[in-house]
């Protein structure tokens, strides 16, 4: 029987480690925050204060430089590694821990897609019982969404464990995640993501953002979303999935070239400050949007198309089939843009059942992750508001995307597990 | 003999959305409570006859009033079946079910919606404190005062102090137990926030004393949500079982209700209550109104309760008015554990208002909502086991307006 009274924390001054650490601390359990400096380990506690809102947590969490790992790891029952995503300096990390870490402890990564495998490779055998990705999102105080990516050496009983602790005490919704690239919620969101920014350079970023906008299930438009994660690290995601999967939309995992020269110019998002990313605040506070052309900030265009603004009052009014059947009865090039994406999300998430996820689980894990993971409204979701499987299909059809086996044979009945899910749709 | 009142089942929005931050109004929220009732009781839409709107304040908070109207946008089918808003304060959904069940035991309708709703989230902190006040006697009570009503419940703690002594441990004691069992509850606000009584009972930056002793930890939450209830009449409640393959005795129906009204103004109530037994004797009245129509014997008869917990002080004061320990010793029932999920008579297994949120016109209907599913054993990861019979209190102002319901089923 496993016992979490102690948990260490690696990168515990990083956004995700502390972030994550602090579900811990919240659930009363004692953490050591690691990080190169014991001052940056005290700004990852004042991270996970401000997440618990309460003082108290830090009585919770204690911060340590990296070099006391090896005298303070043996009292570790679960050690939480989130150091950067990076295949060699985490294998580094798990080498020094598995020389010192007691038999029986949990090790788990927060790689958002990194192989587990390739992860625990050179380490011993007792590590690779307990080693598994637990992969939380940004912020995990607001999106509870986590993959656990089992090794295939952790027992029965170790997997109950980890998924019980996880949703019982930290308070995730789990799903399963099967060990391949950027597991499911990132394949496929960031898929999403990067396809939309290969049309901005065609339609511009305000055009894409607006088409593909709250009004379409997701709390953020998507180069908006980009913004915020950051170019490099949006572009890390997709390399690493361009380079380890073949599936069939592979080609739209590639950078778009304007992207790089953004990524080369230091315009990572709202990370870089004043040279900003797809967007940035002028000096009069304006808010000014790039030009893939030219890659300069100029001012934003305003956009109203007049079957988008009535959707939005559709959604207003908590009338979701209409809004949507407005996009279904209307045609023009925007909306048929816009149904592209919707069909693509659809086809590519039903499609990656069985390799981003068992299939077993059918599309219930994806639309976990995508629910609870990106705050977009889950593909089966999807399939419910547009009528069905049939309805669903013809519009793949029609969209000129793959239809999938998954999709074709997934039946007529209701689909969606995740409930309330008119809350994706915003009339922003 | 006047027609049982049954309640079919219902539908409670998920309470930690901000509906405003959604870019979504009063029909949006309404339509989602009204689709998620008819989901789960699976009544023919045509069937309902009459609709009864609880609502406090949407004038202030959303510039609409007029709210009765508003569920008949659903669908087409409803239009001409009369309807009405009913406001008092934080009982107004109470006030609707009442209105409802008079009409069904009258024998004018079988079948009516009891719908509660409240947006609060599109205003800001000090605004909507200053729209609450307008549960008390605003111009006399109110006015010009920043949050207001921790303030009046602070002088009902003052009460206490005065004439029983309150450690401040119990009430933090009290908000512990209320965010514990939200955690168990899917849709309560406060489902993911941290609590614990370390945090309860330290003051600080984010534990900020919000009244004059009251902290933030007390309160209950500003919240935006709706609850949706279907009220049958024993005929069509017998229709109902019947067509479901259903066993009729299982259908929790309103075994007793209690009304009374105190006067406005806290300090009336002060002096009302001196040398009474009750700090709250209205209250209490309602109450026992309540036991004697539903021919129950006391609290002794109640599985668990649902308590309007507007702060922990107001909790504190119902677990005596309740009867589960004498006037002055609501300490002994925190501290035996005895309001505890796993205690005698549980109290607030959803949450209550301090853990499942109180958006103000609905918390009534949301009260009789969470009564039903723990008679009928359906409340999930928050059921009570063995819960046969729930009590709920629901008050508007201060110990203004006092609604009591007594929820069960037969067998």
């Amino acid at each position: 029987m496993y016992t979490i009274k102690n948990v260490a924390v690696l990168g515990g001054n990083g956004t995700m480690g502390s972030l994550s650490g602090g579900l811990f601390a919240q659930a009363g359990i004692a953490c050591i925050y690691f990080a190169p400096s014991r001052e940056e380990a005290q700004g990852g506690i004042e991270n996970a204060v401000r997440q618990a809102r309460s003082d108290v947590i830090r009585d919770y969490i204690q911060p340590e430089p990296f070099f006391s790992l090896e005298s303070m790891l043996p009292d570790c029952d679960w050690i939480l590694e989130a150091v950067s995503e990076n295949l060699a300096l985490k294998q580094k990390f798990f080498h020094r821990v598995d020389r010192c870490r007691k038999k029986g402890s949990i090790v788990s990564s927060m790689s958002s897609g990194l192989s587990i495998e390739d992860m625990a490779r050179d380490c011993s055998d007792d590590f690779k019982a307990h080693f598994m990705g637990v992969h939380f999102f940004n912020p995990p105080g607001r999106l509870p969404a986590c993959e656990l990516t089992f090794h295939p050496h952790n027992t029965e009983r170790t997997r109950r464990f980890v998924s019980h602790f996880c949703e019982k005490t930290l308070r995730r919704v789990n799903l399963i995640t099967c060990n391949s690239p950027a597991f499911a919620g990132n394949r496929i969101g960031f898929q999403f993501l990067n396809e939309a920014a290969t049309y901005a350079d065609r339609y511009g970023v305000e055009m894409i953002d607006y088409l593909l906008g709250p009004h379409t299930g997701r709390t953020l438009p998507p180069l908006e979303t980009i913004n915020m994660v950051g170019l490099d690290v949006h572009k890390a995601i997709v390399d690493n999935i361009y380079e380890n999967s073949s599936d069939e939309r592979h080609e739209t995992f590639i950078i778009p070239d304007y992207v790089q020269r953004m990524i080369e110019g230091k315009m990572l998002g709202l990370k870089s400050g004043l040279t900003g990313g797809f967007y940035r605040t002028g000096e009069k506070k304006e808010r000014l949007v790039i030009d893939p052309s030219s890659l300069e900030h100029r001012s934003l265009k305003k956009i109203a198309i007049d079957t988008i603004e009535r959707m939005k009052l559709h959604i207003h009014d908590g009338e979701y089939r209409e809004a949507l059947s407005l996009l279904q009865h209307e045609d023009s090039e925007p909306l048929s843009l816009i149904n592209h994406f919707i069909a693509g999300y659809i086809s590519y998430s039903y499609a990656r059942i069985g390799e981003v996820t068992p299939a077993e689980d059918g599309i219930h894990g994806i639309d976990r992750a995508m629910a609870y993971g990106f705050s977009w409204l889950p593909p089966s979701a999807w399939v419910d508001f547009l009528g069905g499987t049939k309805k669903t299909v013809k519009l793949l059809e029609r969209s000129h995307v793959p239809v999938p086996k998954q999709l074709a044979d997934a039946g007529e009945g209701r689909q969606c597990r995740v409930p309330e899910v008119g809350k994706y749709f915003l009339a922003h | 003999m006047p027609s049982k009142v049954y309640i079919l089942g219902g539908y409670q929005t998920d309470f930690a959305r901000n509906w405003a931050r959604e870019g979504k109004g009063i029909q949006a929220i309404i339509n989602e409570a009204m689709e998620g009732a008819l989901n789960e009781t699976a009544v023919d839409l045509g069937d309902i006859e009459a609709i009864h709107v609880g609502n406090f304040a949407s004038e202030l908070y959303i510039m609409q009033a007029h709210l009765g109207a508003f569920p008949l946008n659903y669908d087409p089918v409803l239009r001409g079946i009369p309807t009405a808003r009913h406001e008092a304060a934080c009982a107004s959904g109470s006030i609707a079910a009442l209105m409802a069940r008079t009409e069904i035991e009258a024998g004018i309708y079988d079948l009516s919606l009891v719908l509660g709703v409240e947006l609060m989230k599109g205003v800001d902190s000090q605004t909507g404190g200053n729209y609450l006040g307008t549960a008390a006697w605003y111009e006399k009570e109110c006015a010009g005062i920043e949050f207001p009503f921790p303030k009046l419940f602070d002088r009902l703690y003052d009460l206490y102090e005065e004439r029983y002594g309150v450690e401040y441990e119990h009430l933090a004691e009290i908000a512990v137990i209320n965010y514990e069992n939200a955690r168990k509850n899917p849709k309560a606000q406060t489902r993911d926030w941290y609590m614990n009584k370390k945090h309860a009972c330290t003051l600080g930056d984010y534990n900020r004393t919000i009244g004059t002793r009251l902290r933030a930890s007390d309160c209950s939450q500003v919240t935006d949500g709706a609850a949706a209830i279907l009220l049958a009449s024993h005929k069509y409640a017998q229709k109902y079982a019947v067509k479901r393959g259903l066993k009729l005795e299982r259908i929790p129906f309103i075994q007793g209700w209690g009304h009374r009204t105190a006067p406005i103004r806290f300090d009336e109530k002060a002096e009302e209550s001196k040398g009474k037994e009750y700090l709250l004797p209205h209250t209490r009245k309602a109450i026992t109104d309540a036991f004697r129509r539903a021919q129950i014997h006391g609290i002794e008869d109640i599985s668990c309760i649902e308590t309007h917990d507007c702060f922990t002080i107001t909790e504190y004061a119902a677990i005596e008015h309740f009867g589960l320990t004498s006037p002055g010793e609501g300490w002994k029932a925190i501290e035996e554990g005895i309001i505890r999920f796993d205690g005698h008579c549980p109290i607030n297994p959803s949450g209550g208002l301090i853990g499942d949120g109180h958006p103000v016109g609905a918390t009534g209907t949301r009260q009789l909502l969470d009564a039903c599913l723990q008679a009928a054993g359906k409340a999930g990861d928050y059921q009570v086991p063995g819960a046969k019979r729930v009590a709920i209190l629901n008050i508007g102002g201060s110990a203004t307006t006092n609604v009591v319901h007594i929820v069960g089923r037969d067998g």
